[in-house]
């Protein structure tokens, strides 16, 4: 690996620890960092003070379930940009949002407990039919697959829009929920999740010099020896998977997939070698230090936030970068 | 060697290729040439393993190709598109860096060796200045040497092209097309898409023609080339010459003769050119009238030019004087004709008896018309002679027309 990478990679760890810090201490109540230190050193001794609590059973895992649905939020985008070939494409671009919506409006009606349960199937279900309509023979074209997600996408909206409509004030939590937040982090929350998004962003990582050579043109993959069909049906899988997982647990938090790879690209350029993980460390870093920010002013959906800051970021980036990728 | 055997193929129920037979060795680039729709890129593509045959095989050293694991296929076989997408900043090194793909296990990067392969391969492709730069800020020229690059380095034995100039300028076409050449060596099989016919006369040993899926001609370039194989396969007239500069065939093509009906036909002109000066005149008269011409000297631009007009003429051999017999046979023609025309060539002693050819045309009242652009003075070269018999021509009632729109229009009103 090239030394530029390695600075780069322990550079974004060292932001991201700063953050994971700042997101403890600053909240409701604000702990001193050396109490926090004291906490954390030997929280074995079970002095279980208020400010341990708080920090061991609320801000810990709510900072841990934001970095790993910040990193699949982000993985998953750049592996979609990729895959389409496509700037806009971001990890909901198949549907996959639509269907998780559609499945936690349901959840619901029948008891709010059974959101991210209901949300993570139907969002996998949802990938699932997409990705049959598109499949023609044994490819799966991209123009195909694009349109197809759309269109479940919108047909999905169109029945959610409608429960919500007709349910009167009963589902105004989900209006919430669609916006994304983690309000509803805990500890069984982030186990559910960390081995999927892990495991996924690992096999993704596994595949990032064959993505390389995807962005060449699916023909010229080919003739480099990808298994080109292969390798999409891969990519694809596998960020369904991850972004179903994260939106399950926080609902739908928009712009971190999208922008977080493009950020990213443009200050490490487009190999999947250093993309991949500095664009997951870059959106574990967004999400925790939105979510800090949402917390403190006063538990705002923390999707206002990453798109409220994120933006002017991504904007003055474009400016003084004359290119994007 | 590579061996293509009996190939079938077809796009959904429309057979595009047919009992597609060839064998390409290394050392000689092979060129596919053929009109557009004619199955060319198809075949690359077959040939690839993009498409595959309904019936055939590929074979590449006696090794069946279908056989082959895509990176084992890779390793052997390279091919570089008519055109590369470059939407992502990747640099020029980076990318020729990819061609080392299928000789990389997943988990390995690319070591000290791909590097030098890589550097390898741009140095030999002429484009070591542009390792550090981003592709997408590349000409096309300077694109394509940069994906040949990429195609060498996966070290293969068989090396595609779909029309790797298309998109390029003369100057960056000519340098690529001199790098495949000097790339084609005994340990390289190349074989290559071509649109534009004298570069692949200029560059290929062999060619293959194609039409409508089918091989019309497959074997040496002048084998194949022939004005009979080209008016078969493109329905156009062609002269072709070896280019006495290149020493390979040129192909001109000839415009084709619309099938007008011939009003005047009834009226038989007689041109008496030579060192090219009545080419243009028995194009433009030949689609009205019926043309001949006389005396002409083999080799002669005029001689080519009647002769691919299939027109009727006298000619005498290179470089000598007009004999008597010739004279003769020419007088003749002007004998049956009804007009004369003298187009404004030069006139030295191989060519003075066309004048006075010219001279008994008029004793026979025939209508003879003298183009008279450059002064005959600055064309004669007969130490006076011809000019003499200007001046009787002019005296005899000759009719000294200033150019060639002069002439047409008088013509136009017999």
């Amino acid at each position: 690996m090239k030394r530029r990478w390695i600075l780069i990679l322990i550079a974004l760890i060292f932001v991201l620890a700063i953050s994971i810090l700042v997101s403890i201490a600053v909240g409701s109540t604000n702990i001193p960092l050396r109490t926090i230190a004291k906490i954390i050193v030997d929280h074995k001794r079970a002095f279980l003070s208020a400010e341990e609590t708080i920090i061991l059973q609320i801000r810990l895992p709510r900072v841990l379930l934001g970095i790993l649905v910040g990193m699949a939020l982000s993985v998953s985008g750049t592996t979609m940009q990729t895959l389409f070939k496509n700037p806009m494409a971001d990890p909901y671009i198949i549907g996959i949002s639509s269907g998780a919506a559609f499945g936690a409006v349901l959840a619901m009606r029948l008891s709010p407990t059974l959101v991210p349960l209901m949300a993570i199937v139907c969002a996998i279900s949802t990938a699932f039919i997409v990705y049959n309509i598109a499949k023609v023979g044994g490819k799966l074209p991209v123009n195909t697959l694009l349109l197809s997600g759309i269109a479940v996408g919108y047909f999905l909206s169109a029945i959610t829009s409608f429960m919500i409509f007709n349910s009167g004030e009963g589902l105004h939590q989900v209006v919430f929920w669609m916006m994304g937040g983690l309000w509803g982090a805990n500890w069984d929350r982030v186990e559910i999740i960390i081995l999927p998004i892990c495991i996924g962003m690992v096999i993704l990582y596994l595949f990032s010099k064959d993505m390389n050579v995807m962005l060449l043109g699916e023909e010229s993959a080919e003739h480099l020896g990808i298994d080109v069909e292969t390798l999409k049906k891969i990519m694809l899988i596998i960020s369904s998977i991850i972004t179903a997982a994260a939106v399950s647990m926080s609902g739908i938090i928009g712009f971190v997939g999208l922008i977080v790879p493009h950020i990213m690209r443009i200050m490490v350029g487009p190999d999947h070698r250093i993309l991949l993980p500095t664009s997951a460390l870059a959106g574990g870093i967004l999400l925790v230090l939105a979510d800090t920010m949402a917390r403190t002013m006063g538990e705002i959906p923390v999707g206002i936030i990453t798109a409220l800051f994120g933006a002017p970021f991504f904007i003055y980036l474009l400016r003084s970068r004359k290119r994007l990728y | 060697m590579l061996s293509v055997e009996e190939i079938d193929a077809y796009y959904g129920n429309v057979k595009v290729l047919e009992k597609i037979n060839f064998s390409a060795k290394e050392g000689k680039l092979l060129g596919i040439i053929g009109p557009n729709g004619s199955g060319k890129t198809t075949l690359l593509k077959v040939i690839s393993k993009i498409i595959k045959p309904s019936v055939g095989t590929v074979l590449l050293n006696e090794f069946d190709i279908s056989k082959m694991g895509k990176r084992e296929l890779a390793r052997k076989m390279a091919v570089v598109p008519q055109e590369s997408s470059t939407s992502f900043s990747f640099t020029a090194m980076e990318i020729v860096l990819m061609g080392r793909t299928p000789h990389l296990k997943r988990f390995e990067t690319e070591g000290l060796e791909d590097l030098e392969v890589a550097k390898r391969c741009m140095k030999l492709t002429n484009c070591s200045n542009l390792a550090e730069r981003q592709i997408d800020e590349l000409s096309g020229g300077e694109l394509q040497k940069v994906i040949i690059a990429r195609a060498l380095a996966q070290e293969p034995k068989v090396l595609l092209m779909d029309e790797p100039t298309s998109h390029l300028d003369i100057k960056n076409q000519i340098e690529i097309l001199e790098l495949m050449k000097r790339l084609t060596d005994d340990r390289l099989i190349v074989i290559a898409v071509f649109h534009d016919l004298n570069m692949a006369s200029r560059y290929c040993e062999e060619l293959i023609l194609l039409k409508e899926g089918k091989i019309v001609s497959f074997g040496r370039t002048e084998e194949v080339l022939t004005s009979e194989n080209i008016r078969n396969v493109f329905d156009i007239s062609t002269s072709i010459k070896r280019d006495p500069l290149t020493n390979s065939l040129s192909l001109m093509v000839i415009p084709k003769k619309k099938e007008k009906e011939k009003i005047k036909e009834s009226l038989r002109i007689h041109i008496i050119c030579g060192g090219g000066s009545g080419s243009i005149l028995m194009h433009s008269l030949d689609e009205e009238y019926e043309i001949t011409a006389g005396v002409i000297h083999e080799l002669d631009t005029d001689f080519e030019v009647a002769k691919a007009l299939s027109i009727d003429m006298v000619s005498e051999a290179p470089f000598s004087p007009i004999g008597d017999e010739r004279y003769e046979e020419n007088l003749d023609m002007i004998r049956r004709s009804d007009i004369v025309i003298i187009a404004n060539m030069p006139v030295g002693f191989g060519n003075i008896k066309n004048l006075y050819a010219a001279i008994s045309a008029i004793e026979d009242k025939k209508e003879v018309l003298i183009i008279d652009e450059t002064p005959i003075e600055e064309r004669d070269f007969t130490d006076g002679e011809a000019t003499e018999i200007f001046k009787s021509l002019r005296e005899d009632g000759g009719i000294f027309v200033k150019d060639m729109h002069e002439l047409l229009d008088r013509l136009e009103n017999y």
